[in-house]
C-alpha cells in the first residue's frame, strides 16, 4: 500500500490548536507567485505539480517547515527542475536578498 | 514509520500539530520570498507589480461573500434551491466569482450537520472565504476531522446531538465546500443585510453553527 | 471517457498500489461506499502533478461513506457519513450492501 507523508487522514493528533494567525507578507508573496506561475496565460505550474513537490521533498522536512514554508521551498524545487533558474543562481540572489536585510535589523520596540 | 530514528529531529515530535515560524523563521521567508520574486522578474516571467497586484487580488475576498450568499438562501427558497444545485452559478448571480472548479454547498437541518476539512493538504473555498483559518491547516484538524468530527467539534464548543447525522466533506479535488447553516431563531423580523452580518466563517466551515437572535 | 458510474451505485476504492502525487486518500482504499453524485470530468491530478496537461479527463465522483465502515471504533450516529470526492480510475463496482 502506498500512503504518502502528507496523507494523514485518521491518524491521532492532539487538540485542534485553535488559533487565528496573521497572514503576513511574504506568505500572500508566496500564494500570489503561485497563482500567477499557474495561470492561463504562464501555465508553468499547477496546483498539483505544487503539491508533488511538498509530497516528495522529504518527510522530515514536510513535518518541520511551516505550509507556506513549505509552499515555497517546493515551488523552487519544481522550478530548478523545469531549469527555470539553477540552485546557484536562487543562491545568489537569496545573498543579495539578506544583504537588504541585515544593514538595518527591524525594530521591534 | 519504525525502521531508522530521527534523532536529529526529536525537537519536532510527530504530533506536531501546528508548525508556525518564529520570527527568524519569517525573516528567512521573506527573504526566500524576495529572492525568488527577483528571479522570476529577472526572467521575464513575472512583470514588475505584478505580484504587488495579484496580492491584492487575494486579498480581497473574505466572509463578507460567503455570507452573501448564506443570507440570499434564507431569505429567497427559489435561490436557495438554485445554490444547493449549482453553487458557482448561484454565486455568480450575485456577482461573486467562485475561482474554484465547482462550489458544493450543503445544507444544515434539524436532522443534518455538515463539516468540511481537506485531509491533504489545505483545500477552501478560498475566492468566497478568504485564506483557511490556521487551525484547518494544522495537522491536527487534517488528521482528526474525519475520523473524530464529533469529538473535534466539542473542542470548538459545539455538541452535535446523536440524532443529528453528521457529515464529513474532505475536500481531496476539484470540487470546493460551502456550509449553508441554519437560519437562527428570532431573526425573522431582519433584512438580507442584517442577516448576513450574522454569518460567520465558522459557520460555512460547520465547525460552527449561527448563535439565536436575541 | 464516459462516467461509469451514477448516483446510488456501490462502488469499492482500489489500491492502485501508485507512487507519486495521488488525490485518493489512504482512509478510504478498499473500501466500499455510495455514489452521491458525478462531478464532471476533470484533468487526473496524477498527470498535472509531472506537468502533462494533455489529458485525457477522467471523469470524478463524490462518494460517501459510512462512518463506521472507515472505522472500527467510530463514536457517533451510525448515520454519520463521509464524503470525499474519487476519479474514476480508482473506483470499482461493489455489491449491493448486504449481499457480500
Amino acid at each position: 500500500m502506498t500512503r504518502g507523508y502528507h496523507d494523514i487522514g485518521g491518524d491521532a493528533a492532539g487538540p485542534i490548536p485553535i488559533v487565528e494567525l496573521p497572514w503576513l507578507h511574504w506568505e500572500k508573496q508566496v500564494e500570489a507567485i503561485r497563482n500567477l506561475l499557474g495561470d492561463g496565460t504562464r501555465r508553468m505550474m499547477s496546483l498539483d505539480e505544487l503539491r508533488r513537490g511538498f509530497e516528495s521533498f522529504g518527510e522530515d522536512k514536510y513535518r518541520t517547515l511551516s505550509f507556506y514554508r513549505r509552499r515555497i521551498e517546493a515551488m523552487i524545487d519544481v522550478l530548478i527542475e523545469k531549469e527555470v533558474f539553477t540552485r546557484e543562481e536562487l543562491d545568489a540572489a537569496i545573498a543579495d536578498a539578506r544583504a537588504r536585510w541585515e544593514p538595518s535589523p527591524p525594530c521591534r520596540s | 514509520m519504525s525502521g531508522h530514528d530521527h534523532t536529529h529531529d526529536h525537537d519536532h515530535d510527530a504530533h506536531e500539530p501546528l508548525v508556525i515560524e518564529d520570527e527568524a523563521g519569517n525573516i528567512e521567508g521573506q527573504i526566500l520570498a524576495d529572492a525568488l520574486q527577483t528571479l522570476l522578474v529577472e526572467r521575464g516571467l513575472i512583470a514588475p507589480g505584478e505580484v504587488r497586484r495579484e496580492i491584492e487580488r487575494i486579498e480581497s475576498p473574505g466572509v463578507h461573500l460567503g455570507a452573501k450568499i448564506v443570507a440570499r438562501a434564507w431569505v429567497d427558497d427559489a435561490y436557495r434551491e438554485r445554490l444547493l444545485k449549482d453553487g458557482k452559478s448561484a454565486a455568480a448571480e450575485l456577482g461573486i466569482g467562485v475561482g474554484e472548479a465547482q462550489l458544493i454547498v450543503v445544507e444544515n437541518d434539524a436532522e443534518t450537520h455538515n463539516l468540511v476539512c481537506c485531509t491533504l493538504c489545505s483545500c477552501y473555498p478560498r475566492s468566497i472565504l478568504g485564506q483557511p483559518p490556521a487551525w484547518y491547516i494544522s495537522k491536527a484538524y487534517r488528521a482528526r476531522a474525519v475520523r473524530e468530527p464529533r469529538a473535534v467539534l466539542e473542542e470548538f464548543g459545539l455538541a452535535v446531538p446523536d440524532d443529528v447525522r453528521l457529515l464529513v466533506h474532505d475536500s481531496n479535488a476539484d470540487m470546493r465546500y460551502l456550509v449553508l447553516p441554519r437560519r437562527p431563531e428570532g431573526g425573522e423580523g431582519l433584512s438580507e443585510d442584517q442577516l448576513a452580518a450574522l454569518v460567520t466563517r465558522d459557520c460555512m466551515i460547520g465547525v460552527s453553527v449561527v448563535a439565536p437572535v436575541a | 471517457m464516459k462516467p461509469r458510474f451514477d448516483a446510488g451505485d456501490r462502488v469499492s476504492v482500489l489500491e492502485l498500489g501508485k507512487a507519486g502525487h495521488i488525490r485518493t486518500p489512504f482512509y478510504v482504499r478498499h473500501k466500499s461506499g455510495v455514489v452521491l453524485r458525478r462531478c464532471g470530468a476533470f484533468l487526473n491530478p496524477e498527470d498535472l502533478s509531472v506537468g502533462n496537461v494533455g489529458g485525457p479527463v477522467v471523469p470524478l465522483y463524490r462518494v460517501g461513506f459510512a462512518m463506521t465502515d472507515l472505522w472500527d471504533e467510530y463514536r457517533g450516529s451510525p448515520a454519520d457519513m463521509l464524503c470525499i470526492e474519487l476519479y474514476d480510475h480508482w473506483l470499482t463496482p461493489a455489491a449491493p450492501e448486504g449481499a457480500g
